[in-house]
C-alpha cells in the first residue's frame, strides 16, 4: 500500500513545480558561490591555504538557509494539494490508513530533499573542479552536502506536522521564517535548538552528532505529527 | 477608497493572524538579550546592531511576503476575487487598498520593533539615554526600504493562488542578501539588502537616512516604481 | 435482518453543540436510502462518520456487519463516496485525478475509461479539472465514487450544481445501480422531490435527530387525506356534527374532516342531508410529501 501511495503522491506533484524548486535549491546555493568567486576570486583564494575546504565552507554558509526555507516551501506545497480543495476527505475515504498517507507524504518530501542534496554535491563538485582548487576532498564534499540533510529531518517532521494541521498556510510559512534565523546566526545559540543543526556547528565540534540527533529526533517528531494527524477529524 | 481600505482592515483583523506582527519584535528581544556579553562601543548601538542582524537581514523581507499572501487569502478561497470585484469598486483601488494595508502593517511592526529595542535596553539597564533620534531613523528607513518588496509580493500573491509560491520567489531573492551584504560594491544595488542597510545605524548621523539619497531614490524608488506599476497593471489586466 | 449500514446511538458533538444525536440508522441491502433533511441538519456529519472521516463522540457504526472502528480499511475498499462538494486536484486532468485514486483502490486501469463514459466526461478526460464547470466536477466526483464498483455507494447531495438534464441522467444512473450491480445506495438531499423519485427507504433528519425512518410507501401513507365540505349553513352543520360526536375543523368557508374512513364520511353526509343542510361541495384535499416533510421538521422545531 505504501508503495502505491508514494506513486500517487508523485503523480499529484506533477506540474506543481516541485522539481524546479528541488533543482533551484541544489543549484542556487552553488550559484551564489559562482557569483562570489566570479566577482572576487583572487581575494577569496588568498583567505585560506586549503582552497577546497574554504570553498566548501562558503557553500555551507548557505546550505542551511536553503534547506530550512526549502522545507517550509515544499511541505506547504505538498499539503496544499489536499488543503486547497478539501481533498483530504476524498483521500481518507479511500481504503487507506491515515498513518500510511502521512508516511507517504513524508517519504516523498524526504526523497526530494535527498535529491536536492545530491544535486548540491554534483554542482559543488562541478564548480569546484572548474575553479581548479587542487586535490578534491571527497569526504568533506559528501559531509557538507549530506550531513545537513540528516540534521534537518526534525525540521521536516515538524513543518509537515504544522502544515497538515493548519488551515491557514501562513502559520507553517511563518514557522519556516522563524526557523531560518537560528541557522543564519548559529554560533551563539544553544545546541538543542533543532534549527541550528543544519549548520553543523556545535560545541563538541562533531558534525556527525547532528546526523544521529537528526535521525533520532526526526523520528520522534515524525511520530508525534503522524499520530496527531490520525487523531484529528478530517475536514 | 476609504471604504475598501476599511473592509480590508476588517478582513485582516478577522483573519486572526494579525498577531504575526508581534513575531519579529519578540524574536528581536531574544536576540538582544542573548548577546549581552561584552559590550564594546555604545551599548545601545551594539545591541541594535545585533538585533538588526536577526530582524532586518532575512526576517523583514520574508515576512512582508507572508503578509501579502494573507491579505489575498480570502479572495483566493472559493472565488472571492470575483465576489470582491463585482462590487462597485475599481481594480486599481482594490490594489491600492491592499498595498496601503500592507504598508501600515509593516509600519506597526517597525514601531513594535522600536519598542523592543527600548525594552531590551531597559532590561539590561543601559546607563546612556535612549538614542531615540538614531533609532527612529533606522526604523523609518527600514520601513521605506520594504515598499518595493511589498509591491512585488502583493503582485505575486495576487498572481499565485498557492500560499507557498510567492514565498518561494521571496526566498530566492532574499537569501542572496547575505552575499550581497558582504560586498560593498553589490549591496547598494540589491533591493532586498536595502531594509538592512537603511536600518544599519552607524552611518552619517547628520544625514536623513543611513544610506545616501541617490541610493534611496534609485534603488528603492526605482524598484518600487517597477514592482508597483507591474503589479498594478497586471492586476488590472487579469481576468478573474 | 442483516443491514449493510447500522448505527446505534450514534452521536457527534462539537463542543456543546450536538450535531448528531443518538442516531439509529438502518440500511438494508439493495435499497436506495434517501437521507433527507434541511441544510445543517447533520447529514454530512453523519456521512463523514460513516466513512471514518470523523470519530463519533459516542455510539457505534456497523458497515457490512463489521465494526467501522476495527475494520475501516476493509470496509472502505467496498465503499464509494462523494462527500459534500467534490474534491479534486485542479492541476491534474480528469483522467489523472481518477488515476490517483485508482492506484490506491487497486481497480483495473480500464475502469477509468468506463466510469468516465458513465458520467459522460470521456470528451474532456485529458483536460485539467481547473477549467471544469461545477457540474463537470460533480460528475467527476461521481465517477470517482464508482471507480471500485462499490457494494455501498454514499452520495452526499449528488445533484448539486447539475443542470436539469444532468440531474435526470444521474438519477437514472443511480436508480438502476441496485439491480444491475447489486449496490446499496445512500443518497442525501435537502430536496424531497429528489428523494421521492429515487429512494425506496427514507430517513428524515432534523437538528441531528432521525425523526422518521421507513419505506417511502409508509411516508406516502402519511399523506393523509382530508375531506373538505362546503354547505349551506356551516355553523349549523358544525354544531350538529359535534352533537353527534363528529369533530370537524371549522375554517372560514368550509369544514375539514380528517382521518375518516369512506363509511364515516358517507354517514356524516347522509346525516347532514337528513337535517336539511344542502351540500355544495365535497372535496378531497391531498397533502403533498412536501407538506409532510415541512410539518415533520417544523414540529421538531416547536418541541
Amino acid at each position: 500500500m505504501i508503495r502505491k501511495l508514494i506513486q500517487v503522491e508523485f503523480l499529484k506533484s506533477k506540474r506543481k513545480g516541485f522539481w524546479l524548486l528541488v533543482f533551484l535549491g541544489g543549484f542556487g546555493v552553488v550559484a551564489l558561490q559562482m557569483v562570489n568567486y566570479g566577482v572576487r576570486k583572487e581575494y577569496l583564494l588568498q583567505q585560506s591555504d586549503n582552497d577546497w575546504i574554504y570553498y566548501l565552507m562558503n557553500i555551507s554558509n548557505f546550505t542551511p538557509l536553503a534547506l530550512v526555507l526549502g522545507i517550509a516551501i515544499l511541505t506547504s506545497f505538498m499539503t496544499s494539494i489536499e488543503n486547497e480543495t478539501n481533498a483530504w476527505k476524498q483521500l481518507i475515504a479511500l481504503p487507506v490508513s491515515k498513518l500510511t498517507v502521512y508516511l507517504a507524504k513524508f517519504t516523498v518530501l524526504a526523497f526530494m530533499l535527498l535529491v536536492a542534496s545530491l544535486l548540491l554535491t554534483l554542482f559543488t563538485y562541478g564548480y569546484g573542479v572548474f575553479l581548479d582548487l587542487g586535490a578534491i576532498p571527497y569526504g568533506a564534499l559528501l559531509k557538507y552536502s549530506f550531513y545537513p540533510f540528516f540534521a534537518s529531518l526534525p525540521i521536516l517532521a515538524l513543518q509537515l506536522w504544522i502544515a497538515t494541521v493548519s488551515n491557514n498556510q501562513a502559520i507553517p510559512i511563518t514557522t519556516g521564517v522563524i526557523g531560518v534565523l537560528p541557522s543564519f546566526s548559529a554560533q551563539n545559540l544553544p545546541d538543542w535548538l533543532i534549527w541550528k543543526w543544519p549548520s553543523l556547528m556545535n560545541s563538541w565540534n562533531e558534525p556527525i552528532y547532528y546526523v544521529w540527533l537528526g535521525l533520532g529526533v526526526g523520528c520522534l517528531l515524525y511520530f508525534v505529527g503522524m499520530f496527531d494527524f490520525a487523531r484529528r477529524d478530517v475536514k | 477608497m476609504l471604504a475598501i481600505l476599511r473592509s480590508e482592515i476588517f478582513k485582516f483583523r478577522k483573519a486572526n493572524i494579525w498577531a504575526l506582527i508581534f513575531v519579529g519584535p519578540v524574536i528581536a528581544i531574544f536576540a538582544g538579550l542573548v548577546d549581552s556579553g561584552e559590550l564594546p562601543v555604545n551599548s545601545w548601538v551594539y545591541t541594535v546592531l545585533m538585533m538588526n542582524l536577526v530582524y532586518a537581514v532575512l526576517f523583514l523581507p520574508l515576512i512582508t511576503g507572508v503578509f501579502a499572501s494573507i491579505v489575498c487569502r480570502y479572495e483566493h478561497q472559493a472565488g472571492g476575487w470575483k465576489q470582491l470585484l463585482a462590487l462597485p469598486v475599481t481594480k486599481g483601488r482594490v490594489f491600492l487598498a491592499k498595498y496601503l494595508l500592507l504598508v501600515s502593517l509593516v509600519f506597526l511592526m517597525q514601531l513594535l520593533y522600536l519598542g523592543a529595542i527600548y525594552l531590551v535596553g531597559n532590561m539590561q539597564g543601559f546607563a546612556e539615554p535612549f538614542p531615540l533620534e538614531i533609532i527612529w531613523k533606522s526604523v523609518l528607513g527600514g520601513w521605506i526600504a520594504t515598499f518595493p518588496l511589498i509591491a512585488l509580493q502583493l503582485w505575486l500573491a495576487i498572481w499565485f493562488k498557492s500560499f507557498a509560491a510567492p514565498f518561494a520567489v521571496n526566498v530566492i531573492f532574499t537569501i542572496p542578501t547575505i552575499l550581497a551584504l558582504n560586498s560593498e560594491k553589490l549591496a547598494p544595488f540589491y533591493p532586498w539588502a536595502q531594509p538592512y542597510l537603511m536600518m544599519n545605524i552607524g552611518g552619517k548621523v547628520d544625514a536623513m537616512f543611513f544610506v545616501p539619497w541617490d541610493q534611496l531614490l534609485i534603488v528603492v524608488g526605482g524598484s518600487f516604481i517597477l514592482f508597483f506599476l507591474g503589479g498594478y497593471f497586471l492586476f488590472n489586466r487579469k481576468a478573474f | 435482518m442483516k443491514y449493510v449500514v447500522e448505527t446505534k446511538n450514534l452521536t457527534k458533538s462539537f463542543g456543546k453543540e450536538q450535531a448528531v444525536q443518538s442516531l439509529d440508522m438502518k440500511i438494508a441491502k439493495g435499497e436506495i436510502y434517501g437521507f433527507l433533511g434541511p441544510n445543517g441538519a447533520g447529514k454530512t456529519t453523519t456521512i463523514r462518520m460513516l466513512l471514518g472521516l470523523m470519530k463519533p463522540t459516542s455510539g457505534s457504526i456497523q458497515v457490512f456487519q463489521q465494526d467501522l472502528k476495527k475494520s475501516r480499511i476493509s470496509i472502505l475498499s467496498k465503499v464509494g463516496s462523494l462527500v459534500e462538494n467534490p474534491s479534486y486536484y485542479p492541476h491534474l486532468t480528469a483522467r489523472e485525478n481518477l488515476e490517483a485514486w485508482r492506484k490506491i483502490l487497486g481497480a483495473p486501469k480500464s475502469r477509468i475509461t468506463d466510469v468516465l463514459a458513465i458520467v459522460r466526461l470521456s470528451d474532456v478526460a485529458n483536460k485539467k479539472v481547473k477549467g471544469f464547470s461545477l457540474g463537470m466536477k460533480q460528475r467527476l466526483g461521481i465517477a470517482a465514487a464508482l471507480l471500485n464498483n462499490p457494494e455501498l455507494l454514499i452520495l452526499d447531495e449528488p445533484t448539486n450544481g447539475l443542470d436539469p438534464s444532468g440531474i435526470i441522467e444521474i438519477r437514472e444512473l443511480i436508480k438502476q445501480l441496485p439491480q444491475s450491480h447489486g449496490m446499496t445506495v445512500l443518497i442525501s438531499s435537502h430536496l424531497l422531490s429528489e428523494i421521492d423519485q429515487l429512494a425506496t427507504t427514507v430517513g428524515v433528519l432534523t437538528k441531528g435527530k432521525l425523526i422518521f425512518q421507513d419505506s417511502i410507501e409508509a411516508m406516502r401513507k402519511l399523506a393523509k387525506q382530508n375531506i373538505s365540505l362546503r354547505v349551506s349553513d356551516q355553523d349549523e352543520a358544525h354544531r350538529l356534527l359535534l352533537a353527534k360526536g363528529i369533530q370537524t375543523d371549522y375554517q372560514k368557508d368550509r369544514l375539514i374532516l380528517s382521518e375518516f374512513t369512506d363509511e364515516e364520511i358517507a354517514n356524516a353526509i347522509q346525516f347532514l342531508v337528513q337535517k336539511q343542510i344542502a351540500i355544495y361541495r365535497v372535496e378531497e384535499e391531498k397533502r403533498s410529501l412536501e407538506d409532510i416533510f415541512l410539518q415533520m421538521t417544523r414540529e421538531d422545531q416547536v418541541g
